[in-house]
């Protein structure tokens, strides 16, 4: 089967890349470019796991073919922090103790992100409506939503952490 | 899991895609944002050889009105739709069921409304890895005689799971077909072929390229019912549309109620909707009565195959239709 150049720009990096028709952007991004921060679990589209930003969107990386994502701006999870300083939403994940095994936090991560860069001071409800396609089996919904919630306002009273204190 | 292997082709007019299609027939399948196609590539049940990608044609893409209808090109992405304020304020069932597909910032911005209506009918006999399957006789849809789902049947009972198509043919729409050199429409209501293995009346070599709404005043609502929100297709959905009379304010000129995820394609339900011509906006009663109309006429086409009991999903058809006509009555009264 005959490889095809696609260009991409990861994380702000422009990289070029020969991929089959038949590989996902998720086995791309992680057995091509070594970014192992997106997981495989359902492989089917339900669990959000894969979840990276196609052009400022949040997409299923499992499900989308590389082909399709040629010429398209990507960000992953290890495309959150600037060097070793972390993210705000990532500080806030830490701080309200919002990740228990981690196997969902790359998808919660970037599907929060894609949220606050549209609305960079959302309410529980809405917070809740972006993450409800990544599934967290450890069932910790709540410190997820607490920290999304205070990245996006951490100058809020928040019983639960020491942001801003 | 890996895909398949097969052809990837990117073609950059309509025209040119029409050509491929022409070309490859059952060997090519179109790719829109594949939600539905690569899954069903993974778990085994298609091995198309070629996938023609709709990706460069973003003249698929728009939502228009001319007075008359309004026109949604088949590869407009659900996000769209359900962001429009002609769709909302025109035809809201479908901003509503386009709103409860998948998760709202996953399937969304791939989701296609073109993907949606023409998704494949579902079975949990069928939809099941292929290991699953490797178990057992294969069924109707896989190629075999048997159905898992009713005993004896001579035919697949694969249930139409589309949130889209339900509302939509509430709405009245019709599709365009487009092939080499010539088009076709068609009522969404004759689209579909009563038969689970090949659900859709349309050729190998024809593509969906427009979805047409007639403006006629009407208000509409859509109701579903499913396990997970986010991640499930619905074990029951009803669309209504509802059209109060120009001269007899608070009277109900004209109904249209559809009932999904209960049979191989969406059901027009002629009788319950009929029954409500003439009736006042505010007679929940009538209402109520044509709900249960609706789930007698549902009733007799549903088999156990998608998740919740039958006897469940048939009572719960008589809430959804009762739901929606009230939601559509209010909007009308305002």
């Amino acid at each position: 089967m005959e490889k095809i150049k696609i260009t991409l720009t990861i994380n702000d990096k422009l990289r070029e890349v020969n991929v089959a028709p038949n590989d996902t952007l998720l086995e791309v991004l992680r057995e091509k470019f070594d970014l192992t921060g997106s997981k495989e679990s359902c492989g089917e589209g339900v669990c959000g796991s894969c979840t990276i930003q196609m052009d400022g969107k949040p997409v299923r990386s499992c499900l989308t073919l590389a082909l399709e994502a040629d010429g398209c701006t990507i960000k992953t999870v290890e495309g959150l922090a600037n060097g070793d300083q972390l993210s705000d939403l990532q500080e806030s994940f830490i701080n309200h103790g919002a990740v228990q095994c981690g196997f969902c936090t790359p998808g919660m991560l970037i599907s929060a992100d894609a949220l606050l860069q549209n609305n960079p001071k959302p309410d529980e409800k809405t917070v809740r409506k972006a993450l409800a396609g990544n599934i967290c089996r450890c069932t910790g919904y709540a410190k997820i939503v607490d920290a999304v919630c205070h990245a996006g306002s951490p100058d809020n009273q928040c019983p639960d952490c020491k942001t801003g204190q | 899991m890996r895909l398949p292997r097969f052809d990837y082709l990117g073609p950059d007019t309509l025209d040119a895609a029409l050509e491929l299609l022409a070309t490859h027939k059952e060997e090519a399948k179109i790719l829109a944002g594949g939600t539905d196609l690569v899954v069903r590539m993974k778990k085994g049940l298609l091995k198309p050889k070629v996938l023609i990608s709709l990706k460069a044609l973003n003249e698929l893409s728009y939502i228009k009105e001319d007075g008359k209808e309004i026109k949604i090109g088949a590869r407009t992405p659900l996000a769209d739709i359900i962001a429009s304020d002609l769709i909302q304020t025109q035809a809201n069932a479908l901003a509503q069921a386009c709103e409860k597909v998948g998760a709202i910032t996953l399937q969304h911005y791939r989701g296609t409304i073109g993907g949606n209506i023409l998704q494949d009918n579902r079975c949990f006999h069928y939809n099941q890895s292929s290991f699953h399957r490797s178990g057992r006789q294969p069924c109707h849809k896989d190629g075999g005689k048997i159905c898992y789902a009713r005993d004896e049947a001579d035919r697949c009972n694969s249930t139409c799971q589309s949130d889209g198509a339900t509302a939509l043919m509430a709405l009245g729409a019709k599709l365009t077909l487009a092939s080499k050199g010539s088009a076709r429409t068609v009522n969404l209501e004759d689209f579909y072929t009563s038969d689970g293995i090949m659900p859709f009346a349309m050729e190998s070599h024809e593509l969906l390229k427009e979805i047409t709404i007639p403006l006629t005043g009407a208000k509409s609502a859509y109701h579903r019912l499913a396990y997970r929100s986010a991640i499930d297709y619905p074990v029951v959905c009803a669309g209504v549309l509802l059209k109060p009379s120009d001269t007899k304010k608070e009277e109900i000129d004209d109904v249209r109620i559809v009932v999904g995820a209960m049979s191989r394609s969406p059901l027009f339900l002629a009788q319950a909707s009929s029954s409500l011509k003439g009736k006042k906006l505010s007679d929940i009663d009538a209402f109520k009565t044509a709900a249960d109309t609706a789930m007698n006429s549902a009733s007799a086409f549903a088999v156990h195959n998608v998740g919740a009991t039958l006897a469940y999903r048939c009572e719960m058809v008589a809430q959804m239709v009762f739901r929606a006509l009230k939601e559509a009555a209010q909007a009308a009264d305002r």
